[in-house]
């Protein structure tokens, strides 16, 4: 009874490295939460292996659902099986990576079982009483909310990207459980074909250098601008969610809860006010510059380097300097 | 054939307030609009009718003064509009708000399939979609990015990360609708005046034979325990000046810290 679980999730033959980031969660929270770390996968028995390699980033038990059926993701079964271990193991808490799959599957298990869901969590704390405390940017504009579950287990998803992969640990002392199912439920849907989609990995998530743009350089042509710096400095662009929705760029550059987690050793936001929404992908920047009009503007407050003034003057005039310097 | 695209009013982007109790949104408040990524889910609906016959259900769980959003869906095709109003699904998170969608859902049997946007501009759990499945022991599809009949059978094709997926089911399912899949149809001008003589069914709680225990604050698991502003109590520079000056003196500051 008992125990932090994580869903494993397959990505082509492997583990989705959401997994291990949410490994990493786990044994974070251990000391608070005593828990035993426990992924849960789902799979054919070939796939065993595999499963058991999770071990050695610190799970303490790998949960191991076997039939040759889940030899896929498929909604209406998989949650069948998860809700059926569910109510029999009672597990404290269960999280999911919030991906495609993720955000498919933890809400059909917590409708079924009547539980509570926190979605897109970026980070976590234990209260005295032992509860996981779900943290998440809220409705307004620059506020954080704790979030408590009433029910068990406590559920909550995490993006992919915001928090680090667990490193391998020294000895691994968990154990692969096997659980052979004789049968399981069927599913109301079949898959015909999959069809490998062009990866568009954002080079925002590994670009050392981000410029991001917000409202703040009230026009397009201004925005485009960033362009201009990102390739002098050997970055990537990046934007807030008012300037993808004015078009002004593609919401592949969006940066925030509902866009991309960037860590890069400089970032620089012109013309933006860093609601939370924005700055939670923001939080593994080395050094983060502001250029707003507003010197109360949360994102001056958070910086390291705080540039008052109007930022579509800033820019062109910060590109100018550059391009001089590198000559 | 009948669908039933679910629609959520959302505050207009900018004009949230948060209720300083309850911590949850203040939607009398704000000015609601249309949740926009459901008029894609709505445009998939009316086109489906359009080509194979049927009516459309727009089905939304909002205060009273959200009727004239369901006469926009009227106005965008849709030909049945269902207001589920009730103090009782005041303050309901996805759990709640999708057990009360469910049961309207219920009465309105029968039904082909049920339509629904991927997420809300507001909340963004995308979570709504497959607990109201759930709740109705129905399969559940997110993300469709197109959806046709063959056979006696549904063919929805969906999303994932990196690879998209072909898949037959049998219907009634919930499906949810990736956004910018379509293109939604601007409002007929027939329909925008037809449907000033119309009003929307209005359902309660106890229309629906909601369990109170279900539905609201009270059939809500999760719970906001209180709000923080994080502080960033760190070591800064504030540059202020002339354009032409605080350039200068950021490109120093960059240049001794070997980030340019
Ligand atoms: C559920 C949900 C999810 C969201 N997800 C995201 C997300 O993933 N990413 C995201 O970015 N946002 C997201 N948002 C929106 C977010 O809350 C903010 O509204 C948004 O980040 C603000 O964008 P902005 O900074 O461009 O615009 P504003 O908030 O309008 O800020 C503009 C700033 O520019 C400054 N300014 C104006 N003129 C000038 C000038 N000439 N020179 C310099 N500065 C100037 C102003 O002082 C102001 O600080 C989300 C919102 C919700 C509700």
């Amino acid at each position: 009874m008992g125990g932090f679980w994580i869903y494993g999730q397959w990505q082509e033959g492997r583990f989705h490295p959401v997994v291990y980031e949410l490994l990493s969660v786990a044994r974070r929270l251990k000391p608070a939460l005593k828990e035993k770390i426990v992924v849960v996968v789902l799979g054919p028995e070939d796939r065993r292996e595999e499963a058991r390699e999770l071990l050695r980033y610190g799970a303490e038990e790998v949960l191991f659902f076997v039939h040759p059926d889940l030899g896929y993701f498929r909604d209406d079964l998989y949650s069948e099986v998860l809700s059926e271990a569910v109510a029999e193991r009672k597990p404290a808490v269960f999280l999911f990576g919030a991906t495609a799959e993720g955000q498919a599957l933890a809400p059909r298990v917590a409708g079924a079982l009547g539980l509570g869901l926190t979605a897109h969590c970026t980070a976590f704390e234990v209260d005295e009483e032992g509860r996981l405390l779900q943290i998440r940017p809220s409705f307004g504009e620059n506020i954080m909310a704790r979030i408590v579950s009433k029910t068990r287990p406590q559920m909550a998803t995490v993006k992919p990207g915001v928090f680090s992969k667990a490193e391998p640990v020294d000895e691994p002392e968990g154990v692969l459980e096997e659980v052979k199912l004789a049968a399981v439920p069927g599913s109301a849907l079949r898959r015909r074909v999959v069809r490998t989609l062009p990866r568009k990995e954002s080079p925002l998530s590994r670009a050392r250098v981000v410029v991001a743009g917000g409202r703040g350089l009230l026009r397009r042509e201004n925005f485009d601008q960033l362009f201009e710096l990102a390739e002098l400095l050997g970055g990537a662009v990046g934007a807030t969610r008012p300037v993808c929705h004015l078009g002004w760029i593609s919401e592949d550059h969006m940066i925030g809860v509902s866009g991309e987690t960037v860590s890069p050793k400089l970032y620089i936001g012109f013309g933006i006010s860093g609601a939370l929404q924005h700055t939670v992908g923001i939080e593994g920047a080395e050094v983060v510059v502001a250029v707003n009009s507003d010197p109360e503007a949360p994102l001056m407050k958070r910086a390291d380097i705080a540039v008052v003034g109007d930022a579509t003057r800033i820019l062109p005039l910060l590109i100018r300097r550059i391009r001089e310097l590198k000559g | 054939m009948h669908f039933i695209v679910c629609l959520k009013p959302v505050p207009k982007p900018g004009a949230v307030k948060v209720d300083p109790e309850t911590h949850t949104l203040r939607r009398e408040s704000a000015e609601l609009i249309l949740n926009p990524p459901d008029l894609y889910a709505l445009e998939m609906a009316v086109a489906l009718k359009e080509k194979h016959g049927g009516k459309v259900t727009a089905l939304m769980m909002g205060p009273p003064n959200a009727a004239d959003l369901l006469r926009e869906a009227y106005a965008l095709g849709a030909d049945e509009m269902v207001l589920l109003s009730d103090r009782a699904f005041a303050g309901s998170d996805t759990l709640a708000t999708s057990y009360v969608l469910s049961q309207a859902i219920r009465k309105l049997e029968p039904y082909d399939l049920v339509l629904m946007g991927k997420a809300s501009i507001d909340g963004e759990t995308a979570q709504v979609g497959p607990e109201t499945a759930a709740w109705l022991k129905q399969p559940s599809l997110t993300q469709v990015k197109a959806l046709w009949p063959e056979d006696g059978l549904w063919v929805a094709v969906r999303f994932f990360e990196g690879f998209e997926e072909e898949v037959e089911f049998r219907g009634p399912a919930v499906i949810t609708v990736e956004p910018e899949v379509n293109e939604p149809r601007p409002p007929s001008l027939k329909r925008m005046l037809a449907v000033r003589a119309l009003e929307p069914r209005v359902l309660s709680a106890e229309d629906l034979d909601c369990n109170l225990e279900k539905t609201g604050l009270a059939g809500s698991p999760t719970q906001v325990l209180g709000v923080f502003t994080p502080s960033y109590d760190r070591e800064r520079e504030v540059l202020t000046g002339e354009a032409e000056e605080v350039v200068e003196k950021l490109v120093s500051l960059l240049r001794t810290r070997g980030l340019i």
